[in-house]
């Protein structure tokens, strides 16, 4: 069977997949941020020398880390509004949801570069009297960030391309304006291929620039 | 937010789940089992030094890990009836896409493992004359596999929870049919957090063997 592609209605809506693509970026952009501080949140709370902060912080970055994404996405944008009582935009739920989730994942990320630090660095810090707080805040965190730069990138690409389930809340970002077009021009193939080949150069770009990043810190400790 | 949680109407369709639950296992296994066999091609054409197995294996892992895997799955559920004219199911279209997402994560850890071995291995078989196939059977894959174990069972999470996404092209899996309960029963909140609570206890263990298996391969090494 041959098909006959035809581009013409990809060009013609190119705007709109760009305006999607944008919003990918948007929501990535501060799920990412908010991640960031939820995960070292979390993190910190798991290595905190009472169970009573450790706990909490374990139940929820494992709950995170072991159920579905998608299900996150719906029980932040139809469940937390009964419980609250506010209703949430579909891009507050997105975010909310992957904020949380890869918040998790982030406070793993940062758990790992936080316990590599050398034993000495912990002792040398309470033997000159520092506090656990005092003691991560100018010691441990200082030293473990630059460890754990590639690892909170890879993690972040992934973020990036879970975005693309907030098309299920109709959220306009890339792979809903593509849903929308699609039924409009009936041309789903060149459609998703095209959003396909979007998402693959922004990835892919992002990755080059990390192998760049990775060398020039490995360059940097090796010195 | 004095709401009364009705968790009774949600088990009372537990039935549904389950039959969602049963395709959602079945996906995993599907996926995952064919993933395991194929990434192995796949990883030693990644490892080859010739250029072309190398430049079509690099490209198409490439090509799956930087796209989402529900583009992935809406792709596969409309490209393959518009270039092959053969119309698969959407559970058809959805095993094929998980498959190749997850083939593609696998074939790096292929890669990696086989790598790990010293090239003493490699040239003491050849040196006794075993053959490429002999020689990956008999001594390169048993002992690479106890290294990539931890990393495999880290893909199979993964792929458990991208199951998922299936829901979206109509694959009637776990996640599916909780949406249609929330509608049947007005309850989102309770049926949600319910099919949470089941997707951690499905995939929990592989966490925790995971975690184990790294302990004792890193106990074993030292």
């Amino acid at each position: 069977m041959q098909y006959v592609w035809d581009f013409r209605p990809v060009w013609l809506n190119f705007g709109v997949l760009l305006e999607g693509l944008v919003n990918t970026l948007k929501l990535s952009g501060f799920s990412i941020g908010l991640g960031l501080v939820i995960g070292l949140v979390l993190a910190l709370g798991r290595l905190a020398p009472t169970r009573f902060l450790s706990l909490p912080a374990t139940v929820i970055i494992e709950f995170y880390r072991n159920t579905p994404p998608l299900v996150h996405f719906f029980w932040y944008f139809y469940g937390l509004p009964i419980l609250t009582g506010i209703s949430l935009s579909p891009f507050a739920a997105a975010a909310a949801a992957l904020s949380v989730q890869s918040g998790a994942f982030f406070a793993e990320v940062f758990r790992g570069g936080i316990i590599s630090v050398e034993r000495g660095q912990w002792e040398a810090g309470r033997a000159i009297g520092m506090g656990h707080a005092q003691l991560m805040r100018r010691v441990i965190l200082p030293q473990a960030f630059r460890r754990m730069i590639p690892p909170l990138m890879e993690r972040s690409f992934e973020l990036v391309k879970t975005t693309s389930l907030a098309a299920t809340l109709t959220y306009g970002e890339l792979v809903y304006k593509a849903m929308v077009l699609a039924t409009q021009t009936y041309r789903p193939m060149e459609i998703y291929s095209t959003v396909a080949v979007m998402f693959f150069t922004v990835l892919f770009l992002a990755s080059l620039g990390m192998r760049a990043v990775e060398h020039r810190l490995a360059r940097r400790t090796a010195r | 937010m004095n709401y009364s949680f009705q968790f009774g109407e949600i088990l009372a369709n537990g039935d549904l789940l389950l039959r969602g639950l049963k395709l959602t296992v079945l996906l995993f296994v599907l996926a995952f089992s064919g993933a395991l066999m194929c990434s192995l091609f796949i990883g030693l054409a990644r490892g080859s030094s010739r250029r072309l197995p190398n430049l079509i294996a690099t490209a198409y892992i490439e090509l799956f890990r930087n796209t989402p895997v529900l583009v992935q799955l809406i792709w596969f559920y409309y490209a393959l009836p518009a270039l092959s004219g053969w119309q698969p199911t959407a559970f058809t279209a959805a095993a094929l896409g998980l498959f190749l997402n997850t083939s593609a994560y696998c074939a790096e850890i292929w890669r990696a493992g086989l790598q790990s071995l010293p090239a003493g291995q490699w040239e003491a078989g050849r040196a006794i004359g075993m053959s490429e196939w002999q020689l990956l059977r008999r001594v390169v894959v048993p002992q690479a596999l106890a290294r990539m174990v931890p990393a495999f069972t880290n893909r199979g999470v993964e792929l458990a929870k991208m199951t998922s996404i299936a829901s979206t092209i109509t694959v009637q899996e776990l996640m599916y049919e909780a949406k249609m309960l929330s509608t049947q029963t007005f309850l989102p909140l309770e049926t949600f957090t319910v099919v949470a609570v089941i997707y951690f206890v499905l995939i929990y263990p592989g966490t925790l063997a995971a975690y184990a298996l790294e302990r004792r391969l890193n106990s074993k090494g030292a």
